[in-house]
């Protein structure tokens, strides 16, 4: 689980750059004012390159907070929640 | 392997903050998106020290985007299908009934007009790269998958005819199909991420594909010269052991991929690559070889060859000595690993590959490298010459050091030397350019331009270019030297506290191939009558291969060289030799 929530916060660290490992788990959409609709985009893009899933879009809608995100990687992958 | 969108992100974000911008424009009618982000990450690895800026234009108005585009050094032009006509797009809803095939293909026929009309009249000041569609065609046409229908075949004619217009247009550069193929293996479309976002790449397509428009920006310029080694090289055998007869390049002897590899270094000569030997051999053998065999690669493709049993480090330094560039602009080929590695170690600089000569699919994989290597925009007249030319050179050096220096003058004025003057600053002398860009011993400081902020600058009312060509009894060396700078009025725009009128020399080169015949005395004399100033200031930098340059402004000022340092005509006439040559203008101006 360690290392799903580290590849996660590592993207997010990625897509946005100015904040700090720390403020990372706590950050939402409406939370972030860099996150916008491309940034959104970029993100989902470069979470699927990591895990190698593919998010369809009406799962991608929902995807607003890292929060939101772990969670929804964590039941693709139960092995890695265990 | 393409680079990750994880990677991509990182190295645009570790580009400094104040690195000097380089504008470049991506047009396309779909969202940019992830292809924005690969080709500003490529750009920034091709760029270094730059920070790469991707303008791009509206969703859906490609030929408005290329209409518009303005103020970038370059353009990449990524044209989709649904750009010739939105019906061949999934986001748009216009129908794939056969009856209205033929007029898909009457619109596809109008944008292309509209989109060569567009591109042609850009390319004119900005250079402009253009891919044609790279994802399949949606499925409107009626038949079966696997059977190319009249209508696609149409389609795809149309394309193609429009590519090979564009492609005669000089400042257009078109990506090759079959390079992207090689790059971008897997699954191009996207469906979700286009009709989701209407960017309709997956992301390996996409960093392929910007991989591909970057280097199409860069424009490198080729390497200068390649030397071989010739046994297991050359020709399969070691002509030692098994003779002249026993050498192959030829099927029957399961040796053909030397053959291959001669007929490109045959190709390459032809197209103005200087192509040596080194080879520790017995030179009277060789010799033989070459006479008797007939290679493909023939005698008159090499200079020099340097044949003998000493360290091959020795010959190329000795190469390098009589084509008088840098191992940076070279390759070095040869089946020995040691003696690679010991060439290596001499000239960390130059590209040392091994001949897999056991390896023919390997092989001509390194045929493929080398033709990248030295590939070029289009073969010039001086491309022609230049083999022929450091023949000639390596006879004249040796004639004038037969003489006193001080019958330098008089011997250079029996070989008939003519210079041939061009100030013509359009259009865009593509040769003129190229030899600003790739000349680093005589070279005022070592500036290089893009295309666009070149011609740019040349634009301008008060700048002034020069353009010198040259021949003599020897023959032709073409077009050797480019100066341009800027007028400074006494009085006026551009006017300085001196009141005199001047001439701001920003850029000066002159090709190695041309040195010790006092041209660049020539050059200063014409500026000085011609343009009728009174003072030069030079734009001067030292860098680690200006040598000359800094050796001729120590000599003709008779002060050291140093950035804006200055000429007045009362300096020059005190040191200048008499003119040598004959000087005349080139009927266009």
């Amino acid at each position: 689980m360690a290392e799903l929530e580290s590849r996660l916060v590592n993207s997010f660290a990625t897509v946005f750059p100015e904040l700090e490992p720390p403020e990372i788990p706590s950050v939402s959409m409406g939370s972030l004012a860099s996150w916008d609709s491309l940034a959104g985009i970029t993100l989902l893009s470069l979470i699927e390159e990591e895990f190698s899933i593919s998010i369809s879009p009406d799962d991608a809608a929902g995807l607003v907070s890292f929060g939101l995100i772990l969670d929804y990687l964590r039941k693709l992958s139960p092995e890695d929640a265990a | 392997m393409t680079m990750k969108l994880a990677e991509a992100l990182k190295v645009i974000q570790s580009v400094p903050a104040h690195a000097p911008p380089l504008q470049v424009a991506l047009l396309c009618g779909f969202t940019p998106l992830h292809l924005e982000t690969f080709l500003r990450a490529h750009l920034c690895k091709l760029f270094p020290g730059r920070s790469p800026n991707v303008q791009t234009g509206l969703y859906g108005d490609l030929i408005g985007n290329v209409q518009r585009v303005a103020g970038v050094s370059a353009a990449a032009v990524v044209i989709e299908w649904p750009d010739l006509d939105p019906r061949l797009g999934l986001r748009r809803l216009g129908g794939w009934e056969p009856s209205q095939l033929q007029d898909i293909l009457g619109e596809v026929n109008r944008s292309c007009d509209l989109l060569q009309s567009g591109m042609a009249a850009v390319a004119r000041n900005t250079p402009l790269v253009v891919c044609f569609p790279t994802l399949p065609l949606v499925p409107v046409s009626f038949s079966p998958l696997a059977r190319a229908s009249e209508f696609t075949l149409e389609l795809r004619s149309r394309v193609a005819s429009l590519s090979a217009a564009l492609s005669h247009l000089p400042g257009i550069r078109i990506v090759d199909p079959q390079r992207l193929d090689a790059l971008s293996e897997s699954r191009r479309l996207d469906v979700n991420s286009d009709l989701s976002s209407g960017f309709p790449y997956t992301l390996s397509h996409a960093s392929a594909l910007a991989e591909v428009l970057a280097g199409l920006v860069l424009n490198p310029q080729p390497k200068k010269g390649l030397i071989t080694d010739l046994d297991d090289t050359v020709w399969r055998g070691i002509l030692g052991e098994v003779g002249v007869q026993g050498i192959s390049w030829d099927l029957d002897n399961h040796s053909q991929i030397h053959a291959l590899y001669q007929q490109l270094l045959h190709s390459l000569a032809a197209s103005g690559t200087l192509i040596a030997v080194a080879s520790k051999n017995e030179r009277s053998l060789v010799e033989e070889a070459f006479a008797a065999r007939d290679p493909i690669l023939r005698e008159t493709d090499v200079f020099p060859f340097e044949v003998h049993w000493g360290a091959k480090s020795e010959s190329v330094t000795r190469i390098l000595g009589a084509w008088n560039i840098s191992a940076d602009d070279v390759v070095c080929v040869d089946d020995s690993p040691m003696d690679l590695a010991e060439i290596k170690a001499a000239h960390p600089g130059a590209e040392c590959v091994l001949f897999p000569s056991e390896n023919p699919q390997a092989a001509y994989e390194l045929l493929e490298r080398l033709r990248d290597w030295f590939g070029k925009d289009k073969i010039s007249q001086e491309d022609g010459l230049r083999a022929a030319s450091l023949r000639a050179n390596a006879e004249l050096l040796h004639g004038i050091k037969q003489v006193s220096p001080s019958a330098v003058g008089d011997f250079l004025r029996q070989i008939d030397g003519k210079l041939t003057l061009s100030s013509q600053k359009q259009p865009l002398d593509s040769r003129s350019l190229e030899l600003v860009n790739k000349t680093n011993q005589f070279n005022l400081n070592g500036r290089r331009f893009q295309e666009a902020e070149w011609q740019n600058w040349l634009n301008a009312p008060d700048a002034v270019f020069l353009a010198v060509s040259y021949r003599d009894k020897y023959g032709p060396l073409g077009k050797i030297a480019v100066i341009a700078g800027d007028l400074l009025h006494g009085n006026g725009v551009n006017s300085d506290s001196s009141g005199k009128r001047r001439l701001r020399i920003r850029t000066w080169v002159m090709s190695c191939r041309a040195f010790s015949r006092l041209i660049e005395y020539e050059c200063i004399r014409w500026l000085f009558d011609k343009l009728d100033v009174e003072e030069l200031e030079f734009d001067f930098l030292p860098t680690p291969r200006n040598t000359p340059m800094q050796n001729f402004l120590q000599q003709v000022r008779n002060a050291p060289a140093e950035p804006h340092c200055h000429l007045s005509r009362a300096q020059f006439l005190q040191s200048c030799p008499a003119s040598s040559h004959v000087v005349e203008e080139s009927p266009n101006g």
